[in-house]
């Protein structure tokens, strides 16, 4: 388990940090750094809960060595939206109800951004696909799907915020 | 208040919090100066501790401390209707499934608690493992606990059974099998416990659903007054039932403890399947009589329900599971039993429906075969036979109000397309 040094930059921050050979990406960003927005659900590449967004991919970093970030440009939930300014598809989330537990819902919303970063239409097919990598237990799924397409719509008539508030 | 709220969406509360991130799980505690814990677990699932070695693991560099049954002789055993739940087994005692605790390993990171663990070596004297309730209820059976591997039965009553089959026309019997289930919630057992040696306080920040009564059930094995254990519950990350039982709670407690540090345990999605609660799988005997116009007379049930090596809430899951053996269906004549068993299985608990999801499977089969049978569109027939406002339920409850069955079977077969006929 031999120490090393390395950098990278999250959230558009620099960090220079210790490391060891045996450390996986999400340790080191849960217990180093403190970002526990990344979830741990299973360890093992099937749930999608510790998702973030490295170097523009969608990676599970249960299954990334810390190493292999070095150099790397990654993105966690912690850099998405802030408390004035909500990211369109945070937003949509809380207005569908497509949070329960909120366990799951970092990873599918990075998901979620992903994909329509690269597809700013889907349709509900192409929606279940590109969040089929993240595990929810409690929605059954349908608010989200709901939640991505308010989040789609709202993003391409350019009008992203809430457009009602129900208070 | 209600001009506020009621027929309004109300964003949930904590919404905001969980879509930035922000919300903190009991994994996402931390303090300085923290200790991490594994668990060293059964290597048997029915066993008798013969000898444990700790002296290779204690060496390990960063091992903190290791706790086994012997240094906590004070502790009692825990369990939410029965305290049948050792907190670590000892030297002479049995372990009863994978899920056994033999060993509290602390050490300055979860790597090092990891190997440790391994370093741990054990002796035991296997005995049998039962995995069937039905050679768990056998008369030469090894026992289990020492009171009998049937650790509960209860029977249900209602009306006269044999003239119910008596005028009966078609009579179906049948044996269904469920399996064990795991509620899998997102966010596994996990927590972190202080002890605060001036006050006397242990605070254990873990999720639970039944505050008060985790809180009590810690309190009486440690021997500490219940006002001096504080459960303090962060956001839950999913339950289902499965955190109704104690899991990581007593464990944090006396690392707390020993150590004067703060310390945290996360279980591995693999431990929560091994070592915590699960659906009950239940075998479910069924006879069922009803007449030629498609009433049912006669309803008679048995129950066997695997709760595993530990009660956890077994007596009630499969009890319950007895009384739902009609489902929402009208059924003057009833009878039933219920066993539930010990097995050298992972315990089984609360999951959603508590004992009811299974026993649908059996009755809806039931009310298939049975409208098949009869020529009966099954929808038709279920309708026939549903719940209406002033029904009594098989354990005489009348049901007075809100009973919504009828309409739900209608709507079901709309949405479903369904045209009528036999299927
Ligand atoms: S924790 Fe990485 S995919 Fe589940
Ligand atoms: S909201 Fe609980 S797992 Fe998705």
């Amino acid at each position: 388990m031999s120490k090393l040094t390395i950098g990278f930059i999250i959230n558009g921050q620099k960090k220079t940090i210790e490391t060891t050979t045996s450390t996986r990406l999400l340790d080191l960003i849960r217990d180093d750094l403190h970002l526990t927005g990344t979830k741990e659900g299973c360890g093992k590449g099937e749930c999608g809960a510790c998702t973030v967004i490295m170097n523009g991919e969608l990676v599970a970093s249960c299954l990334i060595l810390a190493t292999q970030s070095d150099g790397a440009v990654i993105t966690t939930i912690e850099g998405i939206g802030d408390n004035e300014c909500l990211d369109p598809v945070q937003e949509a989330f809380i207005e569908t109800g497509a949070v329960q537990c909120g366990f799951c819902t970092p990873g599918m919303i990075l998901a979620a951004k992903k994909m329509l970063e690269e597809n700013p239409h889907p349709d509900e097919e192409e929606i279940k696909r590109g969040i089929s990598g993240n595990l929810c237990r409690c929605t059954g799924y349908q608010k989200i799907i709901d939640a991505i397409k308010l989040a789609a719509n709202r993003l391409s008539s350019k009008n992203g915020g809430r457009s009602e508030k129900d208070d | 208040m209600t001009e506020r709220y009621v027929g309004r969406n109300v964003y949930k509360v904590d919404a905001q919090d969980k879509v930035m991130g922000k919300a903190k799980y009991p994994d996402d505690i931390y303090f300085d100066n923290m200790l991490y814990l594994k668990i060293k677990r059964a290597t048997h699932p029915h066993a008798h501790l013969r000898r444990i070695d700790i002296s290779k693991a204690v060496k390990l560099p960063g091992v903190v401390k290791i706790i086994t049954a012997d240094d906590i002789p004070q502790v009692k055993n825990f369990g939410l209707i029965i305290k049948d739940q050792p907190v670590l087994v000892g030297i002479g005692q049995k372990m009863r499934y994978m899920g056994d605790a033999l060993a509290i390993v602390i050490a300055e990171t979860k790597e090092i608690a990891s190997k440790a663990v391994r370093l741990i070596e054990v002796e035991v004297e296997e005995l049998e493992v039962i995995s069937d309730p039905l050679r768990a209820m056998e008369k030469d059976a090894p026992l289990i606990h020492k009171d009998g591997n049937i650790l509960a039965t209860h029977y249900l009553e209602k009306g006269d059974i044999k003239k119910g089959f008596a005028e009966a026309n078609v009579i179906v019997e049948n044996e269904y099998r469920t399996t064990f289930l795991d509620q899998v919630p997102l966010q596994v057992e996990a927590g972190v416990g202080i002890y605060d040696e001036e006050s006397g306080f242990i605070k254990l920040w873990v999720a639970s659903q039944w505050l008060h009564d985790t809180q009590a059930d810690v309190a009486q094995s440690l021997g500490f007054p219940k006002e001096k254990i504080r459960i303090i519950q962060p956001v839950i990350g999913g339950a289902f039932g499965k955190k109704e039982d104690i899991s990581v709670h007593i464990h944090l407690a006396l690392a707390a403890i020993a150590t004067k540090r703060p310390v945290k345990l996360t279980y591995t999605r693999e431990e929560s399947m091994i070592a915590q609660s699960k659906r009950h799988p239940f075998i479910i005997r069924v006879k069922t009589g009803a007449t030629k116009e498609g009433y049912l007379t006669a309803w008679q049930a048995e129950v066997i329900g695997d709760t595993g090596a530990y009660a956890s809430s077994g007596p009630a899951v499969v009890h319950k599971g007895m009384y739902h053996c009609t489902g929402p269906y009208n059924v003057d004549n009833v009878k039933g039993v219920a066993y539930t068993v010990y097995t050298n299985n992972t315990y089984a608990g609360a999951m959603r429906g508590f004992g009811t999801t299974q026993m649908a499977f059996a009755y809806e089969s039931q009310m298939d075969i049975l409208a098949h049978k009869l020529g009966i569109d099954p929808a038709q027939f279920r309708l026939q036979n549903a719940y209406n406002i002033g029904s009594s339920t098989p354990n005489g409850q009348i049901l007075t109000h809100s009973v919504g069955v009828k309409e739900t079977i209608k709507k079901a077969a709309e949405i479903a397309g369904w045209k009528g006929g036999l299927r």
